[in-house]
Order: C-alpha cells, then sequence, then structure tokens
C-alpha cells in the first residue's frame, strides 16, 4: 500500500494481513501513518498503489464518535439500514433488533436512551453495535480505548476477544503499549509510513516495541530531585464552568517543589479547572495563591502577572497563532513585559532549550509537527520562571521523544521550586512524573495517591465513578 | 483564525478584481454599444490625462483610503466593521457643522474642524465596539444597521432643527475659508491625501511594532490563545472599533473640509463600502491598501469622463465594483464568520 498526501509520504509499501480469530495491534507514533493505513483498509481513501481485499464487510470504530447525539441509540445503531414498514420506520423491530444485538455480544444498552445523556463508554458500545449490525468480518478500531477508563478497557477488551472467538479479524489502532501486550496476538509496528516489525506478540516487549517506534531508545526522564517543599497553592470549594466542563467544590494543595497530577477521564472537570486557574472563567469559592487569595472575576492577565502560567490543552486554537512565527509566538503572554528587540533572543532560548525543529525563529508556528509546537509552548511557559505551571495534557498527539522532553523539563521546573499541575488523561504519564495523584471524576475530586502507593486498579475504579 | 482567513488569497484575489474589472467592463460597455476600447481607453485617460484629471483621482483616492485603512484596523482584530459608510457620514456631518461657525485662524480651524470629525466617527464606531464588548452583539449586523441611523440622522438634522442652506436644502452653511483644506500645485488636491498616506505608514508601523499592534493582530488572528495570554477582548475590540471609525470619520471631514467646503447628504457616493473592496484587495495591509485606493480611485474619477467623452454609463463602475465587492468581501466574511 502507497499513499501521498502532498509531500508526506503518509504509507510507503505496506503490507498487512488480518486473520480470521485474531487481535492484531498496528503501533506507531503520531504521523507513522497508521490512521491513515486503516482508512485505506476501510476503503474511506484510495490508495496510490496497492489493493485491499477482505473475506466480507469491514468496520471501522473512530477514535472521535461518529454519534449523532439528539438522536436515540437505535437511531444511531440502524442509521440509514432502518427496518421499515411500508413508508414508516418500524421502531418496534428496530428495538428489538438493537437488544438482540446487545444480547448476542454482551453489550446491553438501552435502544430508547438519547445518545448525548450517556456516558463515553456507552457510547463506545452504540459505536460498536453500529458497526456490529452490519456483521463485519475485519473490525478495525482507531484508539478506542482513548476515553475510557481503566476498568472499562477491560471490559471492552473481553467484548473484543468475544468477537475474535466468534471469528472477526480484529485491528486495534493505538499507542498504549500495555494493551497491546495484554490483549494482542500479533503487533505490526509502524514508523514514517513504512512497517518496521512484526511479531508474535508474545515474543516481544513494551520496552522492544517503544524502541522500535521511536527507531532508538526512549529517552529517559530527568533525574527528581529532592526538593524542600512550601505551601504555594491552596484551593477550597472550587466550583466552575467552562462549556460543558464543570467542577464542583474541588480542595486541594500545590506546594512549590512538586508536581500534582490529576488523573481523570477527559470531560470530568478537567476544563473547567485549567480555565478556573488561568483566569479564563470565573469561580466560586477561594483560591490562595502565595499567601493572597485570587479574585474570582480576574483577568488572565493579572494571574500571569502573579507568576500563574497554563499550557492549555488545545494548543493549536489556545496557545499558537498558527499563521505567526516561532519569534511572535514565544513572545505571546509576555508581550507587555519583553521589549520588541527582545523576541529573538526569547525564541532562540526556547528553540535551543526545548530542541525545537527547525531550528529557525522565523518559520511559520502552523507548519511545525505537533511535537514542536507544544514544544514552543512548553517553552514559553518554562522560559518566563513560572511559580505555578498548570500543564493540561502537555503530551498530547506528541512523539514519544518529543513527550520525554517535555516531562523532563516539567520535573526540571519542580526541582527549581515551581508548583506544577499536571492534568492529563494518561495514568502513565502521572505515574512517571507526578509526586501525587489526585483523581477527578464527575467534576469532584474523589481521591488522592501519594508517589509511594499509587495504586492503578483502585485509581481507575475512582476515575470510572466507583467511590 | 478568524482575521486571518481574510487575508489569504492576495494575489488570487487581484486577478478576480483584473477579470471583473476588465470582463465584466467589456461586456457592460458592449451592452451599450460602446467598444471596450473606446470606454477603457476613455476610463484610463479620463484618470490620468491631465494634472486635474490626475488630481482628481488622488482625491478620489484619499476619500477611499481613509475609510479602508479604519476598516483594515477592524479586519485585522476580527471585527467586520462594514458601517464605514455611517462612520463617513457622521465625521462629514461634524465638520461641517462645525467649520461653519468656527470663527479662528486657520491653522487652529483645519485641525478642529478634522478633528470633529475623528471624534464624531470615532464615536460612532465606538457604539459597535461597545456593544460587542460589553454584551457580546454581532458587530456586523450593528455596524449594517448604524450606516441607516447616520444617514436618516444627519438627514433629519440638515433638514430639520440645523437647517442652514437656502429653502429645503439638505445641508450645512458653507465653511468658513478658514476651515477649508489647503490645496495643493493649484489643483483641487488637499492636503488630506498627504495626510492619509501619512497615516497609512503610521498604521503599519503601529501594527507591525508596538505592543497594541501586536494585541490587537493576536486578537484578531487566534483570539482563544490572546485571551490566554493576558489581552483584555473587549478593551481590544472597543479601541479598534472606535479607531476604525475615527479613520472614517476624517474621511468625511476631508471631502467637507476639502472638497464640498459644506455638508450635505449626498456626500459620499458609498466610499465607506467601496473601501471594504479597496481594504480587501490590499490584503488588509496599509502599504497595499495605498495601491489599491490609487486603483479603485482612478475607476471613480474615470469613470465621470468615460461617461462624458465615451458615453458609457458612469454605473458600470458601480457594477464592476459592486461586484467585486460581493466576490472578495462576501465570501470571506462569511468564511470567517462561519469559523467562530
Amino acid at each position: 500500500m502507497r499513499k501521498r498526501f502532498g509531500a508526506v509520504q503518509a504509507v510507503d509499501g505496506v503490507d498487512l494481513e488480518l486473520k480470521p480469530g485474531e487481535i492484531h495491534a498496528l503501533v506507531g507514533e503520531n504521523g507513522a501513518g497508521k490512521s491513515t493505513l486503516a482508512a485505506i483498509a476501510y476503503r474511506a481513501i484510495q490508495p496510490d498503489e496497492g489493493t485491499v481485499s477482505s473475506d466480507g464487510v469491514v468496520g471501522l470504530v473512530h477514535q472521535h464518535f461518529k454519534l449523532i447525539g439528539r438522536l436515540r441509540v437505535w437511531e444511531n445503531v440502524l442509521l440509514n439500514r432502518e427496518p421499515r414498514r411500508g413508508w414508516a420506520i418500524d421502531a418496534g423491530a428496530a428495538r428489538a433488533r438493537v437488544r438482540e444485538l446487545g444480547t448476542t455480544y454482551g453489550l446491553q444498552v438501552d435502544p430508547d436512551a438519547v445518545v448525548e445523556t450517556l456516558p463515553v463508554g456507552i457510547k463506545q458500545r452504540v459505536e460498536l453495535l453500529r458497526e456490529l449490525d452490519r456483521a463485519p468480518r475485519v473490525l478495525l478500531l482507531d484508539e478506542p480505548t482513548a476515553s475510557l477508563a481503566p476498568g472499562e478497557i477491560a471490559s471492552f477488551f473481553t467484548t473484543v476477544q468475544d468477537l475474535a472467538r466468534r471469528g472477526t479479524a480484529i485491528l486495534v489502532v493505538t499507542h498504549k503499549l500495555a494493551e497491546v501486550i495484554a490483549y494482542s496476538q500479533r503487533v505490526t509496528v509502524m514508523r514514517a509510513g513504512r512497517v518496521v516489525a512484526s511479531h508474535l506478540t508474545g515474543e516481544t516487549s513494551a520496552e522492544a516495541i517503544a524502541r522500535e517506534m521511536v527507531g532508538g531508545e526512549v529517552p529517559a526522564l530527568a533525574a527528581r530531585a529532592s526538593t524542600s517543599v512550601a505551601p504555594l497553592l491552596e484551593v477550597r470549594n472550587l466550583s466552575a464552568r467552562s462549556g460543558t466542563s464543570a467542577l464542583r467544590e474541588a480542595s486541594f494543595e500545590v506546594r512549590a517543589g512538586e508536581i500534582v497530577g490529576v488523573a481523570g477521564i477527559e470531560g470530568n472537570g478537567q476544563s473547567a479547572l485549567s480555565d478556573a486557574l488561568a483566569g479564563v472563567v470565573p469561580f466560586s469559592g477561594t483560591i490562595v495563591f502565595e499567601g493572597t487569595p485570587l479574585r474570582p472575576d480576574d483577568a488572565p492577565a493579572s494571574r500571569l502577572a502573579r507568576g500563574i502560567r497554563v499550557i492549555p490543552q488545545d494548543r493549536r486554537h489556545e496557545a499558537l497563532v498558527l499563521e505567526w512565527n516561532v519569534r511572535d509566538n514565544v513572545a505571546l503572554g509576555r508581550q507587555r513585559t519583553l521589549r520588541l528587540a527582545e523576541f529573538g533572543a526569547a525564541a532562540r532560548e526556547v528553540i535551543e532549550r526545548f530542541d525545537v525543529r527547525p531550528p529557525n525563529p522565523d518559520a511559520l508556528a502552523g507548519a511545525l509537527s505537533g511535537g514542536n509546537q507544544q514544544k514552543i509552548v512548553v517553552g514559553r511557559t518554562l522560559i518566563s520562571a513560572p511559580k505555578l505551571v498548570v500543564a493540561y495534557q502537555p503530551t498530547r498527539g506528541i512523539d514519544i521523544g518529543a513527550a520525554a522532553l517535555v516531562q523532563s523539563r516539567l520535573i526540571e521546573a519542580r526541582n527549581a521550586g515551581a508548583g506544577v499541575l499536571l492534568i492529563s488523561f494518561e495514568l502513565d504519564e502521572l505515574f512517571a512524573v507526578a509526586d501525587r495523584v489526585l483523581v477527578i471524576a464527575n467534576g469532584a475530586f474523589v481521591g488522592a495517591f501519594d508517589r509511594g502507593n499509587l495504586d492503578r486498579g483502585r485509581i481507575g475504579a475512582l476515575m470510572a465513578g466507583h467511590a | 483564525m478568524t482575521a486571518a482567513l481574510l487575508r489569504t488569497r492576495a494575489f488570487r484575489d487581484v486577478a478576480v478584481v483584473i477579470v471583473l474589472v476588465f470582463g465584466v467592463g467589456s461586456i457592460a460597455m458592449l451592452l451599450a454599444h460602446v467598444s471596450p476600447f473606446d470606454g477603457f481607453y476613455a476610463l484610463i485617460d479620463g484618470a490620468f490625462g491631465t494634472k486635474y484629471e490626475l488630481a482628481e483621482t488622488l482625491v478620489q483616492t484619499t476619500n477611499l483610503l481613509l475609510p479602508a485603512l479604519g476598516i483594515a484596523i477592524a479586519f485585522r482584530a476580527g471585527l467586520f466593521n462594514i458601517g464605514a459608510e455611517g462612520q463617513l457620514v457622521i465625521g462629514g456631518f461634524a465638520a461641517g457643522w462645525l467649520g461653519a461657525q468656527l470663527l479662528l485662524p486657520g491653522y487652529l480651524a483645519v485641525p478642529m474642524v478634522l478633528l470633529a470629525g475623528v471624534v464624531a466617527g470615532g464615536a460612532w464606531g465606538a457604539i459597535p465596539g461597545f456593544m460587542r464588548a460589553r454584551f457580546g452583539a454581532n458587530e456586523v449586523i450593528a455596524t449594517l444597521m448604524l450606516n441607516f441611523v447616520a444617514a436618516l440622522l444627519t438627514t433629519y438634522l440638515v433638514t430639520g432643527p440645523l437647517q442652514q442652506g437656502g429653502a429645503g436644502a439638505a445641508e450645512t452653511s458653507p465653511l468658513l475659508k478658514a476651515a477649508q483644506l489647503p490645496t495643493l500645485f493649484g489643483t483641487q488636491l488637499t492636503w488630506a491625501f498627504v495626510i492619509a498616506l501619512g497615516l497609512a505608514f503610521v498604521m503599519h508601523w503601529v501594527l507591525r511594532r508596538t505592543v497594541f499592534g501586536y494585541e490587537l493582530r493576536a486578537a484578531g488572528d487566534a483570539p482563544e490563545a490572546a485571551k490566554r495570554a493576558g489581552i483584555d477582548l473587549s478593551r481590544t475590540a472597543l479601541l479598534a472599533m472606535t479607531i476604525s471609525g475615527a479613520f472614517a470619520g476624517l474621511g468625511g471631514a476631508s471631502i467637507v473640509a476639502g472638497e464640498l467646503h459644506r455638508f450635505n447628504t449626498g456626500l459620499s457616493p458609498g466610499y465607506g463600502f467601496i473601501a471594504i473592496a479597496v481594504a480587501l484587495v490590499g490584503n488588509l495591509d496599509p502599504r497595499w491598501i495605498v495601491v489599491a485606493a490609487l486603483a479603485f480611485g482612478a475607476l471613480q474619477s474615470g469613470g465621470y469622463v468615460m461617461q462624458a467623452e465615451a458615453h458609457v454609463p458612469r454605473e458600470v463602475v458601480s457594477l464592476v465594483t459592486g461586484l467585486v465587492i460581493v466576490a472578495l468581501a462576501g465570501r470571506r466574511v462569511v468564511a470567517a464568520q462561519r469559523s467562530t
């Protein structure tokens, strides 16, 4: 298979074979070409060269669910395949069909529930049911566990294994190596559009796969120095709302010289927490920073002036001006304190310390890779010597090398005495970096763990809302 | 990327303009039974043929350049100010009203008359700016509607309470001599042209080299990122709209003080709308807006001569200009609004 997009050879001479009854993992870094390959297999993209053949229907479950929120479960599952009675839709038969599918595959869902009211894990069941109704012989799953809690992940794979036992060929596109090891029989590793390795999963390890993905050694994280912690941020009964994200009565502390992780599934109040600290939305409750309360109706400028800096979740919209060059982007947030003549020096410092490629202050931010864009955002935040850094998914969608660099620089900022609040959807990241982990579910803080006694099972249950 | 969306494809736009001007212009001339060659010859000769015709072209250039610069400021801040026409009319009215009663020497009267236009136009622009900053009101609708308010308000004032011209005339008394803009080179060209050119370069410098310009561009190109970087979007919107209106108001004042020497309700043949096309063809860059204003200014002034000499109705110029506005402004404003 070959596929080129403009100047990028996304898929470059790849052969892939899926066998009935086998769970096949496809791994690789962002931009390695795995999603393109899946889309070609689904026949959503026409390859430049190569052919696809399959023994029956191919189904695809997207990372971002393609459901219509206002419609009911049966309307989504049977969309465009509705059972009919004359001119009308036979809703009774449709409900029965959804129930029957649910019983067959162990995916019970109320056919009349409105999709937008359902939790993420159930939405994914609906997505899966929609594909299963077409009785696929091949099922492609694109990052299927991205928004599931650890407990939900286990039950999801139980379903997938059951499908495989019935003879379905399954391809799981993922970057979570623990799941590859636990659930797949075969693993194919892609890098830069090519297949660089293919193994029986039993004959390899997560570490070996990571090396193959990166094409070398995975960079080690910066060492954690012992720090003397001191009070910095004290939050009491913090409630805030940002769009659909809501935080309720949260209380926690971040001390100087520590990284406090916030573990949770996407959509459980993290955006409201980040935006309340940034000054983007008003809050109720108290936030005391360095002994002085923050005003609930502060503008972001006053938070910045006090040394509170937020690395937003969405770097393309909330952090960067994509049409601007690197130099002007590095100055963003310090445009009142830096003089124009100092923009260049600041940009060079970020480029050097954060290994931005290309190392060119005149390059347009929008033309850089996601990893290099993120290096600019994290870099400009950390070179301004912040007292508190709120990092919201700082390694989302970037390659392993860039992620390790970002995490190392956060550890170094902590070592130098900054307080860091790290909001992440990836437990692995929090376990690697945080001194303490707080668990957030449904907008409330429901658990706290010190680095010494992190319990993945317990944290996963709390994330899923089981107290 | 709202404001940035307005700034792409500059060269394609120049091509669109050329095709529209010469293509549609030729068709319209053929329909009027005039050879396009004769028609365009008359148009170009009429715009640049003599010293006085060139001066008239530069007068028209000035009348378009000032509102176009104002429009560009607002657009760069991500605000679709399509109310330059109203801001220009209000500025012209303030200048005409004040200029008719100022008993001051010229070195005071002229700046005060122009300043009256700046203040009035700025205030008229500040209204939608405030509505946007305070209540999140859509500035497209507010500025569009305020055009009608400005036209009707000034008409009411000069036909009613402030009527000063002859019986029934919709105009103010003439400006006192001292309040009129001095001319250049013995032609109808005035110092307004020099002021407008100077302001184009000041605006370029402000946008590129000052904190205010940086924050304004950030607010327009990436409002979410700008907000998180400590930029006050409401304040920026209010300031940008005020400055935008002030430019258009100055344009109106310079027409009153330099050309008509009084305010009347027929002050503008739609400069504030044509200026939208000028700003977009100039890619919202003050330097290129000067060039675009010259091109549209030539169309305006050449159109009169074309009508007189080649018997092509002047409306051909209006037709072509209108099509340029629809082709450039309509498409981009809709696209940029949709992306927000």
